[in-house]
């Protein structure tokens, strides 16, 4: 098969000065590596505009892009709640109650609070499934991303896999999680800049908003008119689902407790910024539909094996659609920069996934489990090998996949066990002084037992939904509710912690600490402008 | 607990950003002027490139702008 893309020397020229330009942050954050907090956390040092376009990029990977515009292909509008409803909420929520936990313990990863909060099992249970997921994770997408260059480009596996991975190496290994900060920054410009063109001249094409509107179909324009029950709209998800699953479990227990979006607030210079994170990567994000979600409509209504999925009669590759359009408008040159901001957003998707997993592999596995008490130096340089580790795990990943396509969806089901319940044991942790060591394990237990018994009896056909999405959302939210009430029973049983022991970790035994800032800079403000504005979108796109 | 001061990080990412962006515009506003015209047919008639580079320029600019002010101040 021809691919869809050629590039010539222009297009390559911008691609090589991305590759050079992330060499030389990398190699230039090497001497200010001296301690293992420089390496993992940044030295605690970065100010909030960097930490937030960190957080935000660190979720709009290459895949995720792709993805959500062959979502809006498919069910229109409604993509939009992945941003809205699905991550503001969460965002504003962690950076208003919950940072202050995470900042102010000086807790070095999200297992590590588990571990002051609960005990050793339950930050056990979640330090070794985090690091395993995470290298799996980063193989696969590693995998799916070298698939997608050979359509694109005509680029052999092999090749995309070196490169991207190679390039991650270099960079990571230097500046550990400063550079896959600062590479996530200048991802999340060339991200903008590469996809912008292509909205604007596909809008141009289609007679701007009002021109897209009326070559669409009404249930693709509307995120909740339809919604009243799942047979009225694409998704086959009802108001329910989005809000309870989506919007609640789904949502706040990635954005809060996921290492990887978290390592980034605890890179900030001081508890400030930290709790800015989050709120500040709201505005963009809201904007993100932009870029992905009228893409995929303008692919409906201008591409045609598109537009006849309308009708039901094709099941046309939902996938390609953002490669197609851009393939479709974009000359040689902004061709390029929409391919670099692609490939800028796969590699800084994998070094968040590296460096994530050698600060809890470093800090959580081998600093517990295999050698406690070294010098720092000792960690610095362990941290150093897991990037390496990592990396290759990855590629060895990608490869295994290769061979056999069918592990890819087995093993992102597996993951959707051990994310789901996590918030319920956050939430009762931070917010219930109750909550035992014993309770806060058996629950998370629990409800990744729940998320799996749920899927044996979905597959059984023993519970029916109306698409594999109301699955997903319904299996969260009942994974969740597993680990909240059980969390709370075990907790009456079993011998709680000394509340001497709970300071700083729960919110009624920790001090508030008035804010000494002016109004206009305090979280809480601009959280609650994030949320009016958040309901005022959905309001217009209703 | 002392709250670092401010700009006490690593090396100010404004400049390798506005470098590598005004590099780009720079590129695609020569590649829009003197490249070839026939490739706007795909864009409409629109020479994307050279309106392109103005704007990703206009952003280097800016970065390069406001760490050369900081630098400056901060002496």
């Amino acid at each position: 098969m021809d691919p869809i893309i050629s590039l010539n020397l222009i297009d390559y020229l911008i691609l090589a000065a991305y590759v050079v330009i992330t060499i030389v942050v990398g190699y230039a954050l090497k001497k200010y590596m001296k301690t293992s907090e420089d390496f993992f956390l940044s030295g605690r040092s970065l100010p909030s505009w960097i930490t937030s376009l960190a957080f935000l990029s660190a979720n709009l990977g290459a895949l995720e892009v792709i993805g959500m515009v062959a979502n809006s292909a498919k069910y229109g509008i409604l993509t939009v709640h992945f941003y809205w409803i699905g991550a503001i909420p969460a965002m504003v929520f962690l950076g208003i109650f919950m940072m202050p936990f995470y900042y102010n313990t000086r807790v070095r990863s999200v297992p590590e609070y588990l571990k002051l909060r609960y005990n050793e099992a339950t930050r056990g249970l979640n330090a070794f499934s985090f690091a395993i997921m995470t290298l799996l994770m980063s193989g696969i997408s590693m995998y799916a991303m070298a698939l997608i260059f050979r359509m694109m480009l005509g680029w052999s596996l092999t090749a995309s896999i070196l490169l991207s991975a190679g390039v991650v190496l270099i960079y990571v290994f230097f500046g550990g999680l400063s550079s896959s900060i600062y590479n996530e920054v200048i991802q999340f410009f060339l991200i903008w800049l590469g996809l912008l063109p292509v909205v604007y001249v596909g809008l141009k094409a289609v007679g701007g908003f009002s021109g897209l509107a009326a070559k669409l179909p009404d249930t693709f324009l509307h995120a909740w008119k339809n919604m009243g029950s799942a047979a009225a709209n694409p998704m086959g998800v009802n108001w329910m689902g989005v809000v309870l699953g989506l919007g609640f479990v789904l949502s706040f227990g990635y954005w809060t407790t996921d290492f990887l979006v978290v390592q980034r607030t605890l890179a900030s210079e001081n508890i400030n910024a930290a709790r800015r994170t989050p709120i500040m990567a709201a505005f963009p994000k809201m904007l993100v539909p932009l870029i992905v979600v009228v893409p995929g409509l303008i692919a409906v209504a201008i591409l045609p094996e598109y537009s006849v999925a309308l009708q039901g009669s094709a099941t046309p590759d939902y996938n390609s659609a953002l490669i197609l359009l851009l393939a479709h408008y974009l000359p040689n040159g902004v061709l390029g920069l929409a391919i670099t901001g692609l490939l800028a957003s796969f590699m800084s998707g994998m070094a968040g996934n590296v460096t994530a997993f050698n600060t809890v592999w470093t800090y959580d596995i081998y600093g517990t489990y295999i050698k406690k008490n070294m010098p720092d130096e000792h960690y610095l340089m362990m941290g150093k090998l897991a990037t390496i580790f990592g990396v290759l795990f990855s590629i060895g990943t990608a490869y295994i996949v290769q061979s056999f396509p069918n592990l890819m969806d087995y093993m992102q089901l597996i993951f959707s066990f051990f994310n789901a319940p996590l918030f319920a044991t956050f939430l009762l942790g931070m917010f219930w002084k109750k909550a035992t060591p014993w309770g806060g394990f058996f629950g998370l237990l629990s409800g990744i037992v729940a998320a799996a018994g749920h899927y044996l009896l979905y597959k059984l056909n023993v519970i029916h939904y109306s698409s594999e999405m109301a699955a997903n959302f319904f299996q969260a939210w009942w994974a969740w509710l597993t680990d909240f009430v059980v969390t709370i029973v075990v907790s009456f049983f079993t011998r709680k912690k000394a509340e001497s022991e709970l300071k700083g970790l729960v919110y009624s035994l920790t001090p508030r600490t008035k804010g000494s800032e002016m109004f206009w800079r305090r979280p809480e403000v601009w959280g609650s402008v994030a949320l009016i504005v958040m309901v005022i979108l959905n309001i217009i796109f209703w | 607990m002392a709250e670092k001061k401010s700009g006490s990080h690593f090396f100010d990412l404004k400049i390798p950003l506005g470098s590598l962006l005004s590099f780009y515009g720079l590129l695609l506003l020569l590649y829009g002027l003197f490249g070839p015209r026939h490739i706007y047919e795909k864009s409409l008639g629109l020479n994307v490139n050279l309106i392109w580079g103005v704007v990703i320029l206009l952003t280097g600019g800016l970065f390069l702008g406001f760490a050369y002010f900081r630098r400056r101040n901060s002496n």
